[in-house]
């Protein structure tokens, strides 16, 4: 019983599983797997920048993933799909197709991070990138 | 009315109010709901169910008001007026056919003179492959504005959300 409710907390409220869906995150995710996401991993802090996180829609039910690379108040920009931040190129080893996407300088607001997939050998349009409230963060994914 | 019944009876007249006006607005919200449940089971239900496009597309248009106002975003242009709207899912129907239509995380705010309902919600639209059978996610984020009217609770306003900007 004990134990029952102790999954029942923790699958609900601080590892929460989700199933991937789409192409924007290969190939660090795959298609139709299934991952957790750490609820609580930003409780004493912000997201880090390459944190891959949780970020909800109208609820925590259907979510985009996507990773962390610009921080409040820096400057990012993609020239020729190398990612830019304060001016200075981004070192991406996970990334492992590129596009030439260009993405015009943003500057970051104070409570906003910038979120990218992994995935930029499809065309930009067809990707969801860009701000990001740190409210819609619901937590990082961890497995 | 002797003194000591009047605290009591403030109560339960106090309550009983409270128990109308929490079931009045309970009932709105789920008949809202409900409506955009049938919305979803008409954009989803079978084109082989022997009802034309047409037929089809004016069930689609009683959904929403004369004056539904659609905005769908940077790079579309807005959709105005339910004719418009008829015209459009009539015309898109053969590609729309091979999409399922699923609204998660609802939420339906009623404003107090139940006239009027804002809803906020994450529509799935999931995408069946034909030839390999395989399926597709695409969710988007809306905000509606719900109207009541003389043929129940329409939508008068459709805003899709930059979820990121």
């Amino acid at each position: 019983m004990v134990l029952a409710v102790i999954c029942f907390v923790t699958f609900r409220w601080v590892l929460v599983p989700i199933r991937t869906e789409g192409a924007s995150m290969l190939p660090t995710y795959q298609t139709d797997r299934l991952n957790l996401v750490n609820r609580l991993a930003y409780v004493g802090g912000g997201p880090q920048r390459r944190d891959v996180v949780a970020i909800q829609m109208a609820g925590p039910h259907v979510l985009y993933v996507k990773r962390v690379i610009g921080l409040p108040g820096e400057r990012v920009s993609v020239v020729d799909g190398i990612v830019n931040i304060n001016g200075a190129a981004l070192d991406e080893p996970y990334v492992k197709h590129r596009r030439p996407w260009q993405v015009d300088e943003v500057t970051l607001g104070t409570n906003e991070y910038f979120v990218i997939g992994d995935n930029r050998g499809m065309a930009a349009g067809d990707h969801d990138f860009g701000r990001v409230d740190a409210s819609r963060i619901l937590g990082r994914v961890v497995f | 009315m002797p003194r000591r019944l009047a605290v009591p009876a403030a109560i339960v007249i106090a309550a009983a109010i409270g128990i109308w006006y929490f079931t009045r607005v309970s009932d709105d919200t789920a008949e809202v709901r409900r409506r955009l449940d049938a919305l979803s089971a008409a954009v989803n239900a079978s084109t082989t169910d022997g009802r034309g496009p047409a037929a089809r597309a004016n069930e689609f248009g009683s959904f929403f008001t004369d004056d539904v106002e659609i905005d769908l975003g940077t790079g579309t242009s807005p959709i105005r007026g339910r004719a418009t709207l008829i015209s459009m899912a009539e015309r898109l129907q053969p590609r729309t056919a091979a999409f399922k239509l699923k609204f998660e995380d609802v939420s339906v705010v009623v404003n107090p003179e139940g006239t009027q309902a804002d809803v906020h919600l994450t529509a799935e639209f999931i995408r069946r492959d034909l030839v390999s059978g395989g399926e597709s996610l695409d969710a988007r984020e809306f905000t509606l504005v719900v109207q009541r009217s003389s043929h129940g609770w329409q939508i008068r306003r459709v805003t899709a959300v930059d979820t990121l900007k």
